[in-house]
């Protein structure tokens, strides 16, 4: 189960993984912002769902919403 | 102006974001750009910006640059397969394994892998060591999961990593996949996590790592693998 970016969904899909979630997110930050519990939890269950919905070799699906600056977990 | 400034190009300043003199790797997809697509990516930056300064919207800059980095990095890559393997879940998840493994160059204070023999190398000595590291076998680091994120170090020359130095779950989630196991979602998190520096040699990891990754995984009787690329 891979979890990647939309920057990147040409690529992964070219390369015929089984199972992909792609999240609409900044390189560098596949799950979402610093300090953005909420939306990363959301795309590790959507993945963890993904793991055990998906029936057939490259199924990818995206999740929805948008990334969200500003949640900074910097000290 | 003096005479001894070198004049700079247009395509040597777009050029200069990727491995160069202003580099950022946010940016670094400029330099794949025609000039003419850079320019208009500067000039809706800008004008964005000044938006910005009076509505204070300035996920509308956030936008700006993921909606540039999804058409930079358009396309398949060389990395092409007709067919694609696929295992079904062969139990619940709440009953399986699983175990986490990034590319995000993480690794524990104390357990550096000092690359190309080097110690305490720092993130602007990676960036410099890019053209080494593609060429290079990659360097698995174990981490514990659950390592407090003062313990946890993070170095990679090929994406900003001051999302993953904030907040290691931006890229490697061993927190949120803690507190999953802890919900009973997950039946068990492997207690090692796994990251390496994603920017290496890809055949190399095609051909060796990745297959000896595979095996020990086996080995560990991992039912479920989450992989973060970075």
């Amino acid at each position: 189960m891979t979890i990647g970016i939309r920057a990147f969904r040409p690529r992964l899909e070219g390369m015929t993984l089984p199972r992909a979630l792609i999240t609409p997110h900044l390189m560098g930050r596949t799950l979402g912002a610093p300090g953005d519990r909420d939306r990363q939890r959301e795309a590790v269950v959507a993945a963890l769902e993904l793991i055990e919905e998906a029936e057939q070799p490259g199924t990818f699906v995206e999740l929805p919403g948008a990334y969200r600056a500003g949640r900074d977990a910097r000290g | 102006m003096s005479d001894d400034v070198k004049q700079e190009s247009f395509d040597e300043f777009k050029c200069s974001f990727a491995y160069g003199s202003r580099t950022d790797l946010n940016f670094k997809f400029l330099a794949g750009l025609p000039d003419r697509e850079a320019a208009e990516f500067f000039r809706d930056l800008l004008w964005k910006l000044g938006d910005v300064l009076d509505d204070g919207q300035f996920e509308r800059l956030v936008d700006h640059v993921y909606e540039w980095q999804v058409h930079a990095y358009a396309g398949e890559g060389k990395w092409t397969y007709a067919n694609g393997p696929f295992t079904p879940l062969r139990k619940p998840l709440s009953e399986s394994r699983l175990v986490l493994m990034s590319s995000s160059g993480h690794f524990v204070e104390g357990d550096d892998p000092e690359p190309f023999g080097i110690q305490n190398m720092s993130q602007e000595e990676a960036v410099k060591n890019m053209l080494k590291f593609i060429r290079s076998e990659p360097m698995l680091s174990r981490i514990p999961v659950g390592t407090p994120k003062e313990n946890l170090k993070v170095r990679h020359g090929g994406y900003d990593i001051r999302g993953a130095q904030a907040d290691p779950n931006v890229v490697f989630p061993h927190e949120l996949l803690l507190d999953l196991e802890r919900e009973g979602r997950i039946g068990e998190l492997a207690r090692d996590a796994y990251s390496f520096v994603g920017a290496c040699s890809q055949r190399r990891l095609l051909k060796r790592s990745g297959p000896e990754w595979v095996k020990m995984f086996q080995e560990k009787q991992i039912d479920v693998a989450l992989l973060v690329p970075v």
